[in-house]
Parts: C-alpha cells; sequence; structure tokens
C-alpha cells in the first residue's frame, strides 16, 4: 500500500468515525448541545443546497431563501389546513419548491452572473411577499403555528437523514455524466453548449433538485420551530449565510458545504457566547480574511497542501 | 451535399456580417475560407453551429434544415467546432475535458466515454498528458485539446476555427498531418486559416469573404490569382 491509497484509507476510517459519532450523538446529548447540532445540520444541508446548484453550475443564486421558505409554508399549511401527517406534507413541500425553482428559472436561467443573482434576489423578495398576501392560508404576518412536537431526537435524526441524501446527490453530482455536463457549464457555457451538452435543461434540473433539497430543509425546519413568519422563512441573510458557507468551505466540492457550515456556526456560537455584541464583527473579519487568503475554501486549501506534499494524486477522470 | 447555407444573413445592428452567403461542403472536402479580418468567417461558423441564428436564409446539413437549432443540438447531429481563442474546461484534466465531448456529443456512458476520450487524446498526441489541466499545458497542446474535444462527438464534419493562428512553423507542419490523419479517417473539415502554406498544402477548395460576402470560390491555384481577392487583400494598386 502506497502513502497515497492510505491517505485514502485514512480518509474513509475519519468519515466513518464521523458517521458514528453523528448517528450516537443524541445518546450523549440532550437540550441544547442536541439544538446545536440540529441547527449545525440544518446549515451543512441549506449550504449543501446551495452547493449543488452554484457550485456546480457557478450560477450563483441570491434568492436561495426562497425555496426553503416555500418548503416550510407548504408543510405547515398542509399539516395545519388539510392535516397531513408530517413527511408526506414534508414532500410535497419539497417537490413545490423543485416545481417553483424549475418554473422560475425557464425564465431567469437565461441570464447571467450578476443579472440572474439579482433576478433571484428580486424572486425572493416576491415570494415573501406572496406569503404575506395569502392570509387566508398562510396567516400573513402573524405567522403560522403548527403542531407542537417536541421530540428533539427525532428532528435531529431527520435532519440527519436529510443531510445524508444531499451528500449523496452531491457525491452523484462529482463523478456523473450529468454533473461533468454541470461542471463543464460552470467552466464555460459556450464550449459545453458546442461540445453537445443541453445546457439550459441541465441547468433547470440542477436548480430544481437544488431547490428541492432547500425545501426539504425547510419543511423539517418547520415542523421543529413550529411557528413560521414569512421574515423568518423568506430572510435574505439565511441565503447570504448559504452563499458564505458553500464558499468559505469549498464550492463545488462534496466536503465544503460541510466543513464550512459547520466552522461558521461553530465559530458563532463560540463568540456569541463570549461577545454577545461584537461578535457579528470578528465574523465578518474572519469571512473577509477567509476570502482574501484562501478563495478556493478550507478544502481548497487543504487538498493543495496535499498535492504539494504528495505530487500530483490527481486521479484522472 | 452534406452542409449547405443558403442566402444566409447575419446582421449587428447596423452592421451587415454575412450578406447572402451561399457555401456548400461535399463529402471528403477540405474547405477553407479565407478573407480579411472581419469579414465574417467567424460568424458564419456561429451561425452554422447554432451560436448565432441568421436573419435570412438556410442552412441544411444532410440535406435535412438545421437553420435556427441550438449548439447542441447541431454537435450531435455531427457539426463539431473549436474556437479561435482555445475555450477548454479550465479546471478539469484535458481527459476530463475529451469526456465532455464524448459523453454529451456522443452519447456514450462515463465508462465507455473515457475510453473514448482517451482514444482521441491518443490520436492528437496528448495521451500522455491526459491528467494535466489545460493551464499546465502549451498553446499548442490546448489547440490539440480544443480538436480533440470537437472529434470525441464522433462529427461528419469539423469546424477549425484559426487552428494554426500563433504556432511555428514546425507546430503547423505536426497539425497538418493530423489534420490529413483525420480527414483521412472520414471526416469532411471546414476550416478558416489565415496561414496561406497550410491553406494551400491542404484544402482541395477555398472560399474567399470579404465584408460577409462570398467573393471567390475554388482551386487554391485559382482563388490566389482571382483579381477580385487580390484586391481585396492587397488592394487596387496590386491587381
Amino acid at each position: 500500500m502506497n502513502r497515497k491509497s492510505g491517505i485514502v484509507v485514512s480518509w474513509w476510517a475519519l468519515a466513518l468515525f464521523l458517521v458514528i459519532v453523528a448517528l450516537l450523538a443524541p445518546v450523549f446529548m440532550s437540550g441544547y448541545a442536541l439544538r446545536f447540532c440540529t441547527f449545525v445540520l440544518m446549515w451543512i444541508g441549506l449550504a449543501g443546497s446551495l452547493n449543488l446548484l452554484t457550485g456546480y453550475t457557478g450560477y450563483l443564486d441570491f434568492g436561495h431563501v426562497a425555496f426553503f421558505g416555500t418548503g416550510s409554508y407548504v408543510t405547515g399549511v398542509l399539516m395545519l389546513k388539510v392535516g397531513l401527517p408530517f413527511f408526506p406534507a414534508m414532500f410535497t413541500g419539497a417537490v413545490v419548491a423543485a416545481l417553483i425553482a424549475y418554473l422560475v428559472g425557464i425564465p431567469t436561467m437565461r441570464l447571467k452572473g450578476a443579472y440572474f443573482a439579482i433576478a433571484m434576489l428580486a424572486f425572493a423578495e416576491a415570494m415573501k411577499h406572496v406569503v404575506l398576501e395569502l392570509d387566508g392560508i398562510t396567516g400573513g404576518g402573524n405567522g403560522l403555528s403548527l403542531p407542537i412536537y417536541t421530540n428533539y431526537t427525532f428532528f435531529y435524526y431527520t435532519m440527519l437523514a436529510a443531510v445524508a441524501f444531499t451528500i449523496a446527490i452531491t457525491y452523484w453530482f462529482g463523478r456523473s455524466k450529468f454533473g461533468y455536463a454541470l461542471k463543464a457549464i460552470r467552466e464555460d457555457e459556450l464550449a459545453a453548449d458546442v461540445s453537445g451538452v443541453n445546457t439550459f435543461s441541465c441547468k433547470l434540473i440542477a436548480f430544481a433538485i437544488s431547490a428541492f433539497v432547500a425545501g426539504m430543509i425547510g419543511g423539517i425546519y418547520a415542523y421543529w420551530m413550529t411557528f413560521l413568519t414569512p421574515d423568518d422563512s423568506f430572510n435574505v441573510l439565511l441565503t447570504v449565510r448559504m452563499i458564505i458557507m458553500a464558499f468559505l468551505g469549498g464550492a463545488g466540492t462534496v466536503l465544503g458545504p460541510i466543513i464550512g457550515a459547520t466552522f461558521l456556526a461553530s465559530i458563532e456560537e463560540i463568540l456569541w457566547a463570549s461577545f454577545a455584541y461584537t461578535y457579528l464583527i470578528i465574523v465578518g473579519i474572519i469571512v473577509v480574511i477567509v476570502v482574501l487568503y484562501i478563495p478556493r475554501g478550507i478544502v481548497g486549501l487543504i487538498s493543495e497542501k496535499l498535492i504539494k506534499r504528495y505530487g500530483k494524486g490527481r486521479k484522472s477522470a | 451535399m452534406v452542409l449547405k447555407t443558403e442566402k444566409v444573413t447575419k446582421t449587428f445592428g447596423d452592421l451587415l456580417a454575412l450578406d447572402e452567403v451561399d457555401v456548400s461542403l461535399e463529402r471528403g472536402d477540405i474547405l477553407g475560407m479565407i478573407g480579411p479580418n472581419g469579414s465574417g468567417k467567424t460568424t458564419l461558423f456561429n451561425v452554422v453551429s447554432g451560436v448565432y441564428r441568421p436573419v435570412a436564409g438556410d442552412i441544411f446539413f444532410q440535406e435535412k434544415p438545421i437553420t435556427g437549432r441550438t449548439p447542441h443540438y447541431i454537435c450531435r447531429k455531427g457539426i463539431a467546432r473549436t474556437f479561435q481563442i482555445a475555450q477548454p474546461f479550465s479546471q478539469m484534466t484535458l481527459l476530463e475535458n475529451v469526456l465532455i465531448g464524448a459523453m454529451w456529443g456522443n452519447g456514450k456512458s462515463l465508462s465507455k466515454g473515457r475510453d473514448a476520450a482517451e482514444e482521441v487524446l491518443d490520436l492528437v498526441g496528448l495521451g500522455e498528458k491526459a491528467h494535466l489541466v489545460p493551464d499546465e499545458v502549451t498553446t499548442e497542446d490546448r489547440r490539440r485539446l480544443e480538436l480533440a474535444r470537437a472529434l470525441a462527438t464522433k462529427p461528419e464534419i469539423l469546424l477549425l476555427d484559426e487552428m494554426m493562428a500563433g504556432l511555428t512553423p514546425t507546430e503547423v507542419e505536426e497539425v497538418l498531418v493530423l489534420l490529413r490523419q483525420i480527414h483521412a479517417s472520414g471526416v469532411t473539415i471546414f476550416m478558416v486559416e489565415h496561414i496561406m502554406q497550410a491553406v494551400m498544402s491542404v484544402c482541395n477548395r477555398i472560399i474567399v469573404l470579404n465584408y460577409g460576402k462570398v467573393i471567390a470560390e475554388g482551386t487554391p491555384e485559382d482563388v490566389v490569382k482571382d483579381e477580385e481577392v487580390i484586391r481585396a487583400y492587397l488592394g487596387d494598386r496590386y491587381v
């Protein structure tokens, strides 16, 4: 066994260890710790959802929260007004989010770069107002109260399952014909098109998959929080955090969103405890430093170091 | 007739970039296209490959209209192209670059596509460099990569846009050998090229474009003697 395959083995061992820790966590934790871990999982899922679109196709979605919000409200309304059980409601919420992304993508996916980002930002705001206006169903500005369920271990495992699903899709993106098409679109859309990639439908499908994940996590969030308001569910800051986490960790990689979300959420939690009033300033400075000095994210930095040390371990295709 | 354009016209604002261009390619042709800068050569390629939609006229591939179809549709039908300035997928290895063409342009699965991509890379002489990224190879190699990606889509027709610009005479010779080899395997070639040595030696026919119009057409020997061609390139004094 040479050094390279040794690294691969130890990576898998580390991954296995983390999976076991994640599965056993609720046995050792309760209350605050479990709640925090569930939050970290939620952010891994959300950053992962954004990563599926932005990391692979290069389309920066500044309105991604729209799909999280859609998932949460569809889940809430279906449980409350239709009396659907949680899982079917959540699944429907995710499907609705995916459908909306597909339809919105038809005009917006023709835009490039900043124009797409701006269009999606406006779209998310518009969605918030749709929910506010439909107050007969959504409760409008007064919010929506869901049936209360306080089994926090349940939410932890549901979130964990959602994260596992997200990671599985990301892994598939990384090594499938479809995933290669997305990366080609990110690198050079015109060259991808003339090489036979149906760029437009590939982008739409990626967008819908990414929105499905965000909607699914929104649904879990809704049942977990039991109270939804349009301002919380469609908060633009949620989008900003997803973007920061994905890029901090390394966009377009499997590990990036996991590391980015865990890192940022933990730092915020630690700093918040000791510097309640100034922690956001410190977080801001950390983000600036990361963007300036490690533009490819933490994962990019580590893999560069590994390549330097062990030579080009780049597997061909 | 594998490719035929009929009165293809393209404008950019007030500029008439292509003015009722009629071009036809027979199977087995190596058709060269020359003309001064800005005469519409690349625009014609863009219109044929579906990047631009012509404002008037029709394009037929194997007798069937392809006017206004998308680039990926036209690629899958069998017309592949390269770009004047190489446009590789810069964060992918050379193998992965070519793999895109094999999978999406020629409908191969990931594993079959990989075999096909390796074969094409060997053909263009990049087999040893398959695991490198485009930034790590020379300009000539990046041109070969463009060619490989296009070839991997299994085209009937290859549109080559100034493959040899900026290459040394030795490199030009190497690329010419490669082109003859590709042509011998049954691919029809339509190439824009400024290097006359290359055009004269490899093409069986040449068309000359000036201000969006075809001003001459024929064998290389005839075309270089054509008065209008000399006028377009050198001015009235030299006619």
